[in-house]
């Protein structure tokens, strides 16, 4: 089992970072392959079972744009294989269309995996919390904190369907992107530590038979988190 | 017939003009009438109204801040970690030296707050009551602040990762401080925070504090970084050391971009009597410790070097230095019968400055110590869930160190905390949780340990207050009443 993790020395806003420090103790048996953005990325010749990526700023979203550009058809070739990509917070952004950045009065094609186009104003943060459903029956508890949403129609092709809170921008219930295995999510956070039934579900379709790791405190914490997001009373 | 036209459209437009600066100063006057009845309202109900009052004022005129007249200097400090304690150093030294200081320390540090501030201590038709200003200003509102007001000092001590929630990322702060802090303004500047140094090149006059004394032998990179590439080149960064996140001394190895020289260098800290020494200019003065915390030691660095560039001599700061202490909201320790009680603000939601404060508790050498922590937010937690993001940029595995007997999580999020504590690496069995914030202070076995750190979140006082009362109970054997 082989997990990259890209760019991590950059990719760790919201905390990022720390899923694949999760994912680590799930999966000790696995080789975890971490990618600085001056190297070259292990699946350009390699075959990882995960490849990961978090939250950055916007002038590393460029930066790994620019970087990802002329893997854009391994990459492809990756997601038709069925190779599993988590891409959490803006990460997601950078396989979609075009991103505009409202503020910078800048803007870049990004790899145009997904027909979806992203706006980013750094004078319009959304702080919000969401519940949705995953694959039809993993609720998801998780949060958002970001500059940026996603425009366009991915009914078709959503990571998940909200419950509470919004999807890909403020009028969306739609959550994120998937194909195959690819899942992208501009949830952010410790997203693995957090659901631990999502967790053991990315570690089966990566084909580990494991279960998420300190299973009993990750689900005792889910639990609460869980009875807090259907609770009525909490504000969304 | 053009130049007819012409001579028109000017009268238009000084018609145009005079009659905006007449609709604005009514604004203006009408901002102050409703802020200043609030302010007295608020404070015959025994307020500190040292925020609403400021909030109608730019709520009916967004550039109230604009229209009063300044103190002659205003001082300003801003940055992620340390501007209170900074603003009630400088505060204390210059009421000390005789100043009567205009500040919001008891306030807010948002818009609001310092147009409240500034209100306070002005005639109605916006004249202040004092010559000097000290004013801790909230990053984030730079932009609306310095639009309208040009401090004439700046300090920033710091800019690392803060609330995901409310600061995003560096990059977001460090272009908002870019924009926003005018030319004229002398900085004050951290030349061991490589993001900090070079923030605001606008502008020119600019002095650096550090801290040389105690340097870490090696250059072990944490996790948590917010600046890994030359921001110039895009080259590595080559570190000498790192303190803590990306604090020390560092240099690109492909351009040569890196920390700048100080001016104003801590060059020894002596724990034993209590001292540290500045050198600047040639000569060294040693200072009183107000706190023996690394982080207060860069705050006090900070605070003399703006001192001295504001004119105070060596001599009169060192002797204000004396008398100084750290506020009792944020530190204080106490002793009862055997036991050591700590009660050490730790602001929430600020993954770096809890984890100074967890390294802090670490590093002391007492044994068996208790840490009792109680930092989820209050407010995030009622009729709410908590984004719980920042534990995880909290470096938790402090708690593993084997001086560490117990650890107790008290409060909404300490399941989060606990599973964080395990991914963390921290024993289980030695792990303590409760809902209630409050029951804390019962968990604590003062047969164990005889050293207690209660790390609180700043909008937790009434919280540690209490928790305070119930181990002192506790520890003089009364019975503690139930809620």
């Amino acid at each position: 089992m082989t997990v990259e993790v890209l760019f991590r020395e950059l990719c760790n806003l919201n905390a990022d970072g720390q899923n694949s420090v999760y994912l680590r103790e799930c999966m000790p048996d696995a080789d975890f392959i971490e990618t600085p953005i001056g190297g070259e990325p292990y699946f350009k010749d390699g075959r990882p079972d995960i490849i990961m990526m978090g939250h950055m700023s916007e002038s590393t979203q460029r930066a790994v744009i620019k970087k990802l550009m002329p893997f854009k058809s391994r990459i492809e070739e990756l997601i038709d294989a069925g190779t599993v990509f988590l891409m959490t917070g803006n990460a997601c952004e950078v396989f979609c269309r075009h991103i505009s950045y409202v503020t910078e009065k800048t803007e870049t094609d990004a790899l145009g995996i997904f027909p979806l186009d992203a706006r980013c104003d750094l004078f319009d943060r959304y702080n919000g919390k969401q519940l949705s459903v995953f694959n039809g029956d993993i609720k998801l508890v998780g949060f958002k904190s970001q500059f940026s949403f996603l425009f366009g129609d991915n009914s078709q092709f959503a990571f998940a369907k909200c419950e509470r809170g919004i999807g890909i921008n403020r009028e969306s219930v739609y959550e994120g992107m998937r194909k195959n295995n690819f899942l992208g999510t501009h949830l952010s956070g410790p997203i693995l530590p957090l659901n631990p039934l999502f967790t053991e579900y990315v570690m089966h379709l990566a084909g580990h038979g494991g279960e998420a790791a300190f299973r009993e405190a990750a689900m005792d914490a889910y639990r609460h988190h869980l009875k807090e997001f259907e609770d009525p009373e909490v504000r969304f | 017939m053009t130049a007819v036209i012409s001579q028109r459209s000017e009268v238009a437009a000084v018609f145009l003009i005079k009659r905006k600066i007449k609709m604005g100063k009514i604004r203006f006057f009408t901002a102050m009438a409703a802020a200043k009845l609030a302010y007295f309202g608020l404070r015959l109900l025994g307020r500190n109204a040292t925020y609403l009052p400021g909030e109608i004022a730019v709520h009916i005129c967004p550039d109230f801040i604009g229209y009063l007249t300044k103190p002659e200097t205003v001082i300003c400090v801003t940055g992620t970690n340390g501007k209170t304690t900074t603003s009630n150093l400088l505060n204390s030294v210059l009421t000390a030296c005789g100043y009567d200081v205009l500040n919001n320390s008891l306030g807010s540090n948002v818009h609001g707050g310092i147009a409240s501030a500034l209100l306070s201590q002005s005639t109605f038709s916006g004249k202040p009551k004092k010559k000097l200003a000290v004013l801790e200003v909230d990053e984030r509102s730079s932009l609306l602040v310095y639009k309208h007001l040009t401090p004439d000092f700046l300090i920033v001590n710091n800019i690392m990762r803060d609330s995901v929630k409310r600061n995003a990322h560096t990059e977001f702060i460090s272009y908002i401080l870019n924009t926003a802090v005018p030319a004229e303004t002398k900085v004050i500047l951290n030349a061991d925070d490589i993001i900090c140094a070079s923030l605001v090149p606008q502008c020119k006059n600019r002095t650096y504090f550090g801290v040389d004394a105690e340097a870490p032998a090696t250059a072990e990179l944490p996790f948590v970084r917010d600046i890994v590439y030359c921001p110039v080149c895009g080259g590595g960064l080559k570190y000498d050391y790192v303190r803590f996140n990306h604090i020390g001394r560092c240099r690109c190895e492909k351009c040569g971009w890196g920390s700048p020289e100080r001016d104003f260098t801590v060059t020894a800290i002596d724990r034993e009597n209590n001292t540290f020494t500045v050198r600047h200019d040639g000569c060294d003065t040693v200072l009183r410790l107000v706190n023996d915390n690394i982080v207060n030691v860069f705050n006090c660095c900070g605070a003399f070097a703006l001192l001295s560039r504001f004119g105070l001599s060596d001599e009169t700061v060192k002797n204000a230095f004396e008398k100084l202490e750290i506020v009792k909201t944020r530190l204080e320790t106490v002793k009862e019968k055997d036991v050591n009680i700590t009660m050490l603000l730790a602001k929430g939601q600020n993954p770096v400055a809890c984890t100074r404060c967890y390294a802090y508790a670490a590093s002391d050498n007492a044994p068996n110590k208790c840490i009792l922590l109680i930092n989820d937010d209050k407010e995030d937690n009622i009729h709410n869930s908590e984004n719980t993001c920042w534990l995880y940029d909290c470096d938790f595995s402090y708690f593993a160190d084997e001086s560490i007997a117990e650890v107790i999580f008290a409060g909404p999020r300490c399941k989060d905390t606990y599973l964080r504590a395990l991914i963390a690496g921290v024993d289980p069995a030695k792990i303590k949780t409760c809902l209630d914030t409050r029951d804390g202070a019962k968990l604590v076995d003062f047969d164990k340990c005889k050293e207690i750190f209660v790390f609180y979140d700043n909008y937790r006082v009434d919280d540690a207050v209490a928790v305070k009362k119930t181990l002192i109970q506790r520890i003089n054997g009364s019975n503690v009443k139930e809620k």
